[in-house]
């Protein structure tokens, strides 16, 4: 297995590639080119690089039609996150302006992981940052077993769950309150921690911002999406879980 | 481990100075038979204040998991800093122990990734 972890978006994307019948040499290759892609899309999209396209996007300097074609792309992914998600994720509506984050860094690992597919490798997963992309399946086992880490202890998981493409967590137990309710701005949730799986990334991302803000509603949301599956832990430790969220009990403990 | 990223919008709801961690002891060693010990594990930034959690363990199993400590900034209320408390007590999972392929959770900085269940899962490479 090829393993590698690549500081870039501001956290560490970490690949674990299983090459199977893949060269080694080619697995390596598709793993740069991974890489340099999430460069490239941290060039464009980061908000703490005042040259980024999107923060001269954001300040009028830039055009759509001369921005890089990819921000379209976005701000077409976000439109579509947004009506998804009933406006509980909304890029449009944060303080200081059009911020496509929430779906980024999902969409970002999901391209990584797309890379190392179209190169045949065997299996791989990329977590980028807690947001993790999936393909195949893991050597010797018949799932991805996805550890959900415990919101109020970073050395422990609150459960693990089986995946097999996307799995995405939002939370504020990490980098602080930093997460807005689009629909009234607040900032304060009961929600301490939503992870949502299903198969795109980028809407897995998007909807776990959107659960925390989404608070009791959260779980009733994923419900109306096909293919989506939700699990919450609030501020009080209660859970709640969807009814097609597989729980990994064997090995467990 | 609190990585200095303070809250800044809501100006000074955060605790003022870093956390200080104590060396985590989430295997407390095993006592004695019969004997009941505790261990208070490090202690935690988690967006609304600080807190570390208690772990009792009795016979060489973890019995009870309280809150041994708890700040939270003067403008929440009691009330509020009441209703954080943490209560998974029957979900406290060894990371260590699960056979887990990656960690999903909110997105640690990369200064917070060498502290991280995911970077041990890379060093370890395997799985």
């Amino acid at each position: 297995m090829i393993v590698h972890a690549e500081e870039v978006m501001g956290t560490v994307v970490s690949f674990h590639v299983e090459p199977g019948e893949c060269p080694a040499v080619e697995a390596h290759t598709a793993l740069e080119a991974a890489c340099t892609r999430l460069h490239e899309l941290d060039d464009i999209f980061s908000t703490w690089k005042p040259g980024s396209a999107l923060n001269r996007f954001r300040a009028g300097i830039l055009r759509l039609p001369q921005a890089p074609p990819e921000m379209a792309l976005v701000l077409e992914l976000c439109d579509e996150a947004r009506a998804l998600s009933q406006g509980w994720f909304d890029p449009w509506a944060m303080p200081g302006g059009f911020d496509p984050t929430g779906l980024v860094k999902g969409w970002a690992t999901e391209q990584a992981l797309g890379i190392l597919e179209l190169a045949c490798v065997e299996s791989a997963m990329v977590n980028g940052g807690g947001d993790i992309a999936l393909f195949g399946l893991p050597k010797n086992a018949a799932a991805w077993r996805i550890g959900i880490r415990h919101p109020w202890r970073p050395d422990a998981l609150a459960c693990v769950l089986k995946a097999d493409r996307a799995v995405a967590t939002s939370g504020c137990y990490e980098r602080g309150p930093h997460l807005i309710n689009p629909k009234n701005g607040r900032m304060l949730f009961r929600t301490a921690s939503a992870t949502v799986v299903g198969s795109s990334l980028p809407l897995c991302d998007a909807l776990a911002t959107a659960l925390v803000a989404a608070e009791d509603a959260g779980p009733e949301l994923v419900r109306s999406l096909d293919g989506y599956e939700a699990y919450v832990i609030g501020v009080d430790g209660e859970e709640d879980a969807t009814e097609g969220i597989v729980f990994a009990t064997e090995g467990v403990r | 481990m609190h990585t200095g990223g303070a809250p800044s919008i809501l100006t000074g709801t955060g605790p003022s100075t870093p956390v200080t961690s104590s060396p985590s002891t989430t295997s407390p060693a095993k006592p004695p038979t019969g004997a009941a010990s505790s261990a208070v594990g490090t202690a935690e930034q988690y967006g609304y204040g600080v807190l570390a959690v208690k772990v009792t363990v009795q016979g060489g199993r973890i019995t009870d998991v309280s809150t041994s400590k708890l700040q939270t900034a003067e403008q929440y209320s009691q009330s509020l800093a009441q209703q954080v408390i943490p209560m998974l007590r029957n979900e406290i999972l060894s990371a260590q122990s699960a056979h887990i392929n990656a960690i999903s959770g909110a997105t640690y900085t990369s200064e917070a990734y060498a502290y991280s269940v995911q970077s041990a899962l890379d060093a370890l490479g395997v799985k």
